[in-house]
């Protein structure tokens, strides 16, 4: 009997043991988050640059058309020139659901730095030569939008030794809005983001 | 009887038609004496049509700080209209200096706001 409960014992504090050691998973709050700050990008900088060059961008007029109606913006070629493996939409779609609900600007998925965003676009136009299709459904030659803007960039990332062992890292977001037409940057933005920390830290 | 009854009319009258539901809001009341709010100023942009909002404020305090804040829209008929300036943005205030946020509105639409400085 008496091994019987030392058994028993044994296996609730194994068991107490193995739940106190296991990390919690928690969600963060993405609202109102203050957690502790990462060397690398996360998205509360993603944020702050896209908020930042959307307040920029609204305020200078560059996306203001005389008419009242809508430039068309093609995303050209944005470059991640950091340590870390960062798809770069995470700033720019930010950047374009804002400019879409401005009202000021639409985006083309037919046109991009990379080929199309969206192929379909093409694509559904070749059923032109196809008999099976009804042809009054298959979109007409010249009703596709030539984009009037582009929006290219660069993440860039510097990396600094201090004195003290510790490392700094700078992340600078900087985009330009070109009028196509013209070749002109009517908008140019610059969002500078820097972290310091231990030496040991790694930012890629 | 009757007068009393017509001013409870009128006011309810104007109270419904007032629309503007804005405001700025220090939401830590510990930050109260630190930091005041001097002048609002808005404008409509005659170029873009979009509201703009101008806070004007001071750090009271001889200690530098760093605030954040959000802005939420809302239109005509008080919805709220979603936009990136819902996240908290930090706002760097000097010691014994003036500090100003501007922020123009995502859309036409965006009429009414509550601004919310914070630590």
């Amino acid at each position: 009997m008496k091994h019987v409960t030392k058994i028993a014992l044994s296996a609730i504090l194994a068991v107490g043991v193995m739940s106190g050691c296991a990390d919690k998973t928690e969600r963060i709050d993405i609202h109102n988050d203050k957690g502790d700050q990462v060397m690398g990008l996360d998205y509360r900088d993603f944020n702050q640059a896209a908020g930042e060059a959307v307040q920029s961008m609204l305020m200078s007029g560059a996306v203001d058309k005389k008419n009242g109606d809508r430039y068309v913006l093609a995303i050209s070629r944005i470059t991640n020139d950091t340590m870390q493996h960062i798809d770069t939409d995470q700033l720019i779609k930010k950047i374009r659901v804002e400019l879409l609900k401005s009202g000021k600007v639409v985006v083309t998925t037919a046109v991009g730095a990379n080929g199309p965003e969206d192929k379909m676009s093409k694509q559904a136009r070749e059923l032109r030569k196809d008999d099976e299709f009804n042809q009054n459904t298959v979109q007409k030659k010249g009703t596709m939008s030539a984009p009037d803007l582009s929006l290219s960039g660069k993440i860039l990332q510097r990396n600094v030794a201090m004195d003290d062992g510790k490392q700094q890292v700078e992340y600078y977001f900087m985009l330009s809005l070109t009028e196509i037409k013209t070749g002109l940057a009517w908008w140019e933005g610059e969002t500078i983001i820097g972290k310091r920390g231990s030496g040991k830290s790694v930012s890629w | 009887m009757k007068k009393l009854l017509l001013a409870a009319i009128m006011a309810v009258v104007i109270t419904g038609c007032s629309s503007n539901s804005s405001y700025v809001k220090v939401v830590d009341d510990s930050m109260k004496d630190d930091i005041s709010i001097e002048k609002i100023n808005e404008r409509v942009n005659s170029e873009s049509g979009l509201k703009e909002l101008q806070v004007l404020g001071e750090n009271e305090t001889n200690k530098y700080m760093k605030l954040r804040y959000r802005v939420v829209w809302f239109d005509k008929d008080g919805f709220e209209i979603k936009s990136i300036g819902q996240n908290w943005t930090e706002l760097p205030v000097y010691k014994n200096a003036d500090f100003s946020i501007h922020i123009v509105a995502p859309n036409k639409a965006a009429v009414d706001y509550r601004l919310f400085i914070n630590k």
